[in-house]
C-alpha cells in the first residue's frame, strides 16, 4: 500500500474491516480490469451529467434560486463526502461557521448546500452570519482577544497574515487536499496564497479580481456613434479599453440620452463600503501604477513608504474627480453595491469594476435587467505607466499598460486550530469545508448568485455553461474576461499584510473629504492617505509588515 | 430618679452575649479574608499567566469572575457575622452595589487603562501602555473635532424637535377627535429602530430615483431632489430623520406633564379672562419647565449617541459634514481595529458630555429660579 493512500485511510478513520473490504474490491478489480474500467466510465460520465443536472437547478433565466434549490445542489454534490465519511460518523458533533450574509447570499447558501451534509453525516451547525461591514472587526477581535468561538470561517485571503500567521487556523489535512482537486485552482490561487510557512490552510471557494463591465447596447448606439463623430472625438464609438478612453467615453455621455434615461458612463463608488470601497480605486490606479518590471505597486516593499500619494494614484484619484459631475446624481452617496447591484444591473451606467458577482447575477439574478445587454473585458489599461523606480512615466513598447487588479484574492474557507484537540471534531470541520470547496459545488456556484467567482480551470468549460442555458457568446465573453485577469502576467494582487483593511478604510475618509472638495488637490487628499498609512504602519510594526508585504510579494 | 440600670437577669444575657459576638465578629474577618484572598490570589494568577510571568494559570478569565463571586457572597456573610441586624440590612443593598461596581465601574476604570495604550488589533506586539500619545493624536485629528463640531448642530437641533414636540402634545392634550388614535399614531416612529428609519426612509424614501419623497419633491419643482450630497442639505436630512423618530419620546413627556397640570388654575386662567397665548405662557409653560427640561436632557443624551442613522444612510459623508462622533469611534474601532485610541476618544466624549450635561443643567436651574421670581 502507497504511504499516501495508506495515511487517507488512516485520515479518514477506516477500520481495519473497512481496509479488508477495500483490499477485496482493490482485488476484483484488478481480476476483472476490463470489467473494472468499463465501471469507471460511466462513473466519469456519470460526474458529467451530475454537473449537467446540478446546473439545471433552477435553470438559467428561472429567477434566483431558492433555499431549496441550494438544498438540491448539496445533496447532488454528497459524493465526496459519501466517500471519505460513514453515515452518521459525526453525530453529536456541532460546529460553529462564521461567515457572511451579504445580499442574502454566501452564509444563505453554505446552510443548503450543508443540510444534506449535515442528514448524513449527523453533525450540527451553528451560524454567525455577519454584514460585510461588520466582518473585519468581528474577525480582528477574535483574534486580538483569543476570543476564537468558531471552528469553521470564511475568510479572504488578505487575513491570512493575521490568523494562519497566528497559528489559529487548523492545518489541511491530504485527504482533505485530494478531496476537493486543487490542482484544479486557477494558478494565482495556488501556492503561497492559502499556505503559511509552507503549510496550507485554505479551501478556496472562490477567486477574486474586478473586471470591466459594460453595457452593450450604449456603444452600439447609432446616435452616439454619429455624436461621437460630430464631436470630433478620434476614433471610433466603441468600448474604452485603456482608462483615457473611459474617462473620454464618460465626458461624452454627459447629458445624453438613451431610451429616453439619463444616459451615464463609468460608474465610481464615492462612499467607503467598510474598506472595501478602496478597491475600486485600485482597480482605476493600478494600470497606472502597476509596472511590469516591478512587482509592488502599493508600497515600496523595502521601507513601507506609501505609494498611494505617487503620480500613478494620484492620477487616478484626479480621474474620479474630473468626472464626478457626468456620474448619476447622488453618486456620493453610492457605495459599491449600490453601483453593482441598484445602478449597474438595475440599468443606471454604461461602464463598471466589479468583482465576477455582476456577470454571474446579470442572467440569473431577479433584478437584473442588462442581462442580454451586457458584456466583459479585464479591466481597461493605460497609454503610459508610471515607472516608480525611475520616478518617471513610460510608454511601452508592447502598447497599453495593463494591470486587472486581484481584489480580495477570493474567499477561502478556513479550519480553525481549536477542533485538533479533537479528532472527530476536526474530521467533521474539514469534512464539511471540503463538502463546500468541492469542484462539482463550485461551478454551480460560479453560475449562479452565490457571491463567488470562477476560480478552478474546470469553470472555463464553455460548454457546461451552454449546456446548462448560457448564452454562448455571453459566457464566453464573461469567462474570458475572469481567465484572461487571472492569467495576466502583470495582474496586481493584493498584499496579505495584517491590517490591510485598515490601511484601506482609513484612505476611504481622506478619499471623502476629497471627493467632497475639502482639499486643494487630489495631491493633496492622496499624502493625508499616505500620512495615515504610514501611522498605520508604524503602530502594528514596520519591521514585520516589510518582512510579510516581501512575502507576499514573492521577493 | 428612676432607676434604669438593667436588671441582674438582662446583665447576664448582655455579659453571655459578648463572647459569642466576639466570636461571631472573628469568623466575619476570617471569612472576609478567606474571599478576599482567593479573589487577590486568583486574579494575581491570571494578570502573571496573562503576561506570559509563569506558566501556570486558567485559559479565560472566567475563574476570576467566579473568585468575584465567591468573594462577594463572603462580603456578605461577613457583614452579617460582624454587624449583626445592621450587616444583614446592608445585604439589600451589597448586590446592586456590587453588580454595578462589576459593570459599570470596573469597565469604566478597565476603559481608561485601555485609552492610555497603543492597541491594534493587528499588532504583533499587542496591548502597550503609550503615555498621553493618543490623547496628542485627538487634539490634532481633525475627523475627531469635525464629528464634534456636528454634534454640536445636531444638539442644538433638539430646541426646535422641542418645540415641534410640545406644539404635537397641546394638540393631543385638546379635546380633539380620536385623541387617543392619533396618540398611538404618533408614537409609531419611536417603536421603530432608527436602522429600520435609516433604511426605509433614508435609503428607499429618499432615494432620487425611485423614492416617493424624491417623487414628491421633483412633483414640487425640485429638478434633482439630492438629499444627501450637499454638506448642509445632508446634515439637516439626518437631523430630520433622526428628530422623525425621537420626537414622539418628547412628545409623550411633555404629554404627561401636561395632564399632571391642576384643573383649578386653568379654570382660574379661563375665568379671568386668559386669553390662549397668555394661558400657555404664563401658565402652561412655566408650569411644565421641570418636564421639559428633563425632556430636553433626555433627548440630548439620546442625540450624542446618534449614530446608526448615520453609519447606514451616509457613512458620515460627504466629507464628513454628517459625521458624529460615536459614528467616528465606530469607524476607528470597527475598520481600523484601534482599540486603545478608539477608547480615548469614547473617554474624552463622555467627559465631555458630564460637563456639558451638568453645566447646561446649573444653567436651566439658574435661568428657571430667575423665571419663576420674574414671572411672580
Amino acid at each position: 500500500m502507497k504511504s499516501h493512500v495508506y495515511q487517507r485511510l488512516l485520515a479518514m478513520q477506516a477500520s481495519r474491516r473497512n481496509v479488508l473490504k477495500g483490499a477485496v474490491g482493490a482485488g476484483a478489480l484488478a481480476l476483472g480490469s476490463a470489467s473494472g474500467l468499463a465501471t469507471l466510465v460511466p462513473r466519469a460520465s456519470a460526474q458529467g451529467s451530475l454537473r449537467a443536472e446540478m446546473l439545471k437547478i433552477p435553470g438559467v433565466g428561472a429567477g434566483s434560486p431558492t433555499d431549496a434549490d441550494w438544498q438540491k445542489v448539496g445533496e447532488l454534490c454528497l459524493g465526496g463526502t459519501k466517500a471519505t465519511v460513514q453515515e452518521g460518523e459525526f453525530a453529536g458533533v456541532q460546529l460553529t461557521f462564521m461567515g457572511l450574509n451579504n445580499q442574502n447570499l454566501h452564509n444563505f447558501l453554505f446552510r443548503g448546500f450543508l443540510k444534506p451534509w449535515e442528514a448524513y453525516t449527523g453533525a450540527r451547525i451553528n451560524w454567525i452570519d455577519l454584514a460585510q461591514a461588520d466582518y473585519n472587526a468581528r474577525l480582528q477581535q477574535s483574534i486580538a482577544t483569543g476570543t476564537v468561538d468558531f471552528d469553521i470561517l470564511q475568510m479572504g485571503a488578505p487575513f491570512e497574515g493575521d490568523v494562519c500567521g497566528k497559528g489559529l487556523a487548523s492545518v489541511m489535512p491530504d485527504w482533505v487536499r485530494d478531496l476537493i482537486e486543487m490542482d484544479d485552482y486557477v494558478g494565482y490561487l495556488k501556492e503561497p496564497v492559502g499556505t503559511w510557512d509552507g503549510k496550507t490552510y485554505r479551501i478556496s471557494i472562490d477567486g477574486d479580481c474586478h473586471n470591466f463591465n459594460y453595457r452593450t447596447d450604449y456603444f452600439e448606439n447609432e446616435d452616439f456613434a454619429k455624436a461621437w463623430k460630430d464631436e470630433g472625438h478620434a476614433g471610433d464609438w466603441a468600448v474604452p479599453t485603456t482608462w483615457q478612453q473611459v474617462q473620454e467615453v464618460t465626458k461624452f455621455l454627459k447629458g445624453k440620452t438613451i431610451d429616453g434615461f439619463p444616459a451615464n458612463g463609468y460608474l465610481d463608488p464615492l462612499k467607503g463600503w467598510g474598506g472595501f470601497g478602496f478597491y475600486f480605486l485600485a482597480s482605476r490606479a493600478t494600470a497606472y501604477a502597476k509596472h511590469p518590471d516591478d512587482s509592488a505597486w502599493l508600497f515600496d516593499p523595502d521601507t513601507m513608504k506609501p505609494r498611494v500619494n505617487n503620480e500613478a494614484w494620484v492620477r487616478a484619484i484626479q480621474d474620479v474627480l474630473d468626472v464626478m459631475d457626468a456620474q448619476p446624481p447622488d453618486q456620493i452617496n453610492a457605495d459599491p453595491g449600490t453601483t453593482g447591484f441598484q445602478q449597474f444591473l438595475a440599468g443606471t451606467g454604461s461602464m463598471l469594476s466589479w468583482w465576477g458577482d455582476i456577470g454571474s447575477s446579470a442572467k440569473t439574478s431577479d433584478s437584473s435587467i442588462v442581462g442580454d445587454v451586457i458584456g466583459f473585458s479585464t479591466l481597461p489599461g493605460s497609454d503610459d505607466v508610471w515607472n516608480h523606480k525611475a520616478g518617471k512615466w513610460e510608454t511601452l513598447s508592447s502598447g497599453p499598460n495593463f494591470a486587472p487588479n486581484m481584489a480580495y484574492i477570493g474567499w477561502g474557507v478556513y479550519v480553525m486550530a481549536r477542533v485538533d484537540s479533537d479528532s472527530k471534531k476536526q474530521k467533521a470541520a474539514w469534512s464539511a469545508a471540503a463538502h463546500l470547496g468541492g469542484k462539482d459545488i463550485s461551478l454551480w456556484c460560479a453560475a449562479y448568485p452565490s457571491g463567488f467567482q470562477p476560480y478552478r480551470n474546470s469553470h472555463f468549460n464553455i460548454p457546461e455553461w451552454v449546456e446548462a442555458g448560457y448564452d454562448e457568446a455571453f459566457i464566453d465573453d464573461y469567462l474570458s474576461s475572469e481567465a484572461d485577469s487571472y492569467n495576466h502576467p502583470n495582474a496586481a494582487i493584493e498584499p496579505r499584510i495584517p491590517g490591510i483593511f485598515q490601511y484601506y478604510s482609513v484612505a476611504e475618509d481622506e478619499l471623502a473629504k476629497t471627493y467632497a472638495g475639502q482639499y486643494a488637490s487630489a495631491q493633496e487628499g492622496a499624502d493625508k492617505i499616505a500620512e495615515a498609512w504610514e501611522r498605520i504602519t508604524d503602530q502594528i510594526g514596520r519591521d514585520n509588515q516589510i518582512k510579510l508585504y516581501k512575502a507576499s510579494l514573492g521577493i | 430618679m428612676q432607676d434604669v440600670s438593667p436588671s441582674h437577669s438582662e446583665l447576664d444575657d448582655i455579659v453571655a452575649a459578648e463572647p459569642a459576638l466576639e466570636n461571631r465578629g472573628r469568623w466575619g474577618v476570617l471569612v472576609l479574608a478567606g474571599g478576599t484572598f482567593v479573589l487577590v490570589s486568583t486574579f494575581a494568577i491570571q494578570l502573571l499567566h496573562a503576561n506570559g510571568s509563569i506558566a501556570f494559570g486558567f485559559d479565560t478569565w472566567r475563574p476570576v469572575v467566579y473568585a468575584y463571586l465567591v468573594w462577594a457572597v463572603s462580603l456578605g456573610a461577613s457583614q452579617v457575622l460582624r454587624r449583626g441586624q445592621a450587616g444583614s440590612r446592608a445585604l439589600f443593598v451589597l448586590p446592586a452595589v456590587l453588580f454595578i461596581a462589576a459593570m459599570v465601574i470596573f469597565p469604566l476604570t478597565f476603559g481608561l487603562y485601555i485609552s492610555f495604550t497603543d492597541w491594534n488589533l493587528s499588532s504583533f506586539e499587542g496591548r502597550k501602555f503609550n503615555g498621553l500619545d493618543n490623547l496628542r493624536q485627538m487634539m490634532s485629528d481633525v475627523f475627531y473635532w469635525n464629528a464634534l463640531l456636528n454634534m454640536l448642530w445636531y444638539s442644538l437641533a433638539v430646541l426646535v424637535e422641542y418645540a415641534i414636540a410640545f406644539g404635537l402634545a397641546l394638540l393631543l392634550h385638546a379635546e380633539i377627535r380620536a385623541r387617543k388614535f392619533f396618540r398611538v399614531v404618533f408614537l409609531l416612529p419611536l417603536m421603530l429602530s432608527p436602522v429600520a428609519v435609516s433604511w426605509m426612509v433614508g435609503k428607499s424614501m429618499m432615494e432620487i430615483r425611485f423614492g416617493p419623497l424624491a417623487n414628491l419633491a421633483r412633483w414640487l419643482g425640485w429638478e434633482t431632489p439630492i438629499f444627501f450630497s450637499d454638506p448642509w442639505l445632508a446634515k439637516a436630512s439626518i437631523m430630520v430623520m433622526d428628530a422623525w423618530t425621537f420626537i414622539p419620546l418628547m412628545m409623550i413627556m411633555l404629554l404627561a406633564g401636561l395632564q399632571t397640570l391642576p384643573k383649578e388654575v386653568m379654570e382660574a386662567a379661563k375665568v379671568d379672562g386668559a386669553t390662549a397665548w397668555q394661558t400657555f405662557w404664563k401658565i402652561v409653560f412655566p408650569l411644565t419647565l421641570p418636564v421639559s427640561i428633563t425632556a430636553i436632557m433626555i433627548r440630548i443624551i439620546f442625540k450624542l449617541k446618534l449614530a446608526d442613522i448615520i453609519i447606514n444612510v451616509t457613512s458620515g459623508g460627504p466629507g464628513g459634514a454628517t459625521d458624529s462622533v460615536t459614528s467616528f469611534i465606530f469607524r476607528e474601532y470597527r475598520d481600523r481595529s484601534n482599540v486603545g485610541y478608539g477608547t480615548l476618544l469614547a473617554m474624552v466624549y463622555l467627559v465631555i458630555i458630564v460637563v456639558a450635561l451638568t453645566t447646561l443643567l446649573n444653567l436651566l436651574g439658574r435661568w428657571m429660579r430667575g423665571y419663576g421670581q420674574e414671572e411672580s
